[in-house]
């Protein structure tokens, strides 16, 4: 992996983005012990609503992909939107439907409009530990099965595709047809999914989501600002003594 | 140069997710061993986008992993 210790992919963020970093409580039971670990990029505007997402570590190739994707989609939507915002909203949640049938060739129809989240007071919430609400369970759109314009040759060849990639598992889908198929998703194609509804959200809003939906981990914290984002260097990338 | 000149109406979408003001005393960037420029918190980089019109990434870490390839 190691997308971001690549040079290329240091060159275009730094051009193109301010970086910044917090750290989120999350942990898996694996036999009876907490484990956890992960990581989740959030590519956003300028006010902090999201764009798109990066779940769980990726190779420097597909990150620098799908930053360069953020960039190019930002100003095509702003110069068909014209400055109007929710012309722009429409227009990044349709890109995200459109990235998710080109890399997987899977259809979702993209969600406009709002969807009303739920309240702190609501059990639709992921909870920390001693139940105290963190974030909304965001619902995705469903998946309708194989784009239809698609050839099977082509469809195939986009879920093999999709299979190589992390996070790949079988979901099943209803198709136009009614009949129940299952078909390849992963990490990023889940993500295409979610943000073809929710891209614009706050970071807040969806980070719970991302983490227990789409990485399989829970949430134990709300993001909280930290001095070192990666507990075994400093600052300056100098490898540290374990505690 | 890919410029993002146009991103500042952005900012004017709606309400912000981010109170944005500038902090006082801008922190110097620190790479923390990857090719990454980082400021400090996403409060400032997203003061700083708005100053130099360019976008906001944000990582979100968990656990304590020791393993750098998951960077």
């Amino acid at each position: 992996m190691g997308a971001l210790t690549d040079a290329k992919v240091g060159a275009f963020v730094n051009e193109n983005f301010v970086t910044s970093y917090q750290k989120v409580g999350t942990f898996k039971i694996v036999g009876n012990n907490k484990q956890g670990g992960n990581v989740a990029s959030y590519f956003c505007a300028p006010d902090g609503r999201v764009l798109h997402c990066v779940a769980g570590p990726v190779d420097a190739a597909t990150f620098l992909n799908e930053a360069k994707w953020v960039v190019d989609t930002v100003l095509a939507a702003n110069k068909t939107s014209k400055g109007e915002g929710a012309k722009f909203k429409e227009l990044f949640r349709k890109a995200h439907a459109e990235k998710l049938r080109n890399d997987t060739g899977l259809k979702v129809e993209p969600i406009t409009w709002d969807i009303e989240t739920t309240t702190d007071q609501d059990a639709l919430q992921y909870k920390d530990p001693s139940g105290r609400p963190l974030a909304p369970k965001l619902p995705a759109p469903p998946i309708d099965g194989p784009d239809v314009r698609l050839t099977d040759k082509e469809f195939n060849a986009r879920q093999q595709r999709a299979n190589g990639a992390p996070g790949a598992r079988l979901e099943a889908c209803v198709g136009q047809g009614g009949e129940v198929r299952k078909v390849v998703v992963n990490n990023q194609a889940i993500v295409h999914q979610l943000l073809a509804a929710h891209s614009m959200q706050k970071i807040e809003t969806m980070y719970g989501t991302v983490f227990e939906n789409i990485l399989g981990e829970k949430v134990s914290t709300k993001p909280v600002d930290v001095v070192r984002p990666f507990s075994w260097v400093d600052q300056d990338g100098k490898r540290l003594q374990k505690e | 140069m890919r410029t993002l000149s146009t991103l500042a109406v952005l900012a004017l979408l709606a309400g912000p997710a981010f109170t944005i003001d500038l902090p006082t005393k801008p922190t110097t960037c620190a790479r923390h061993g990857t090719t990454i420029d980082f400021v400090g918190s996403p409060k400032e980089a997203a003061a700083r986008a708005k100053k130099d019109e360019k976008l906001v990434l944000v990582l979100h870490i968990s656990g304590h992993f020791e393993d750098a390839s998951l960077t």
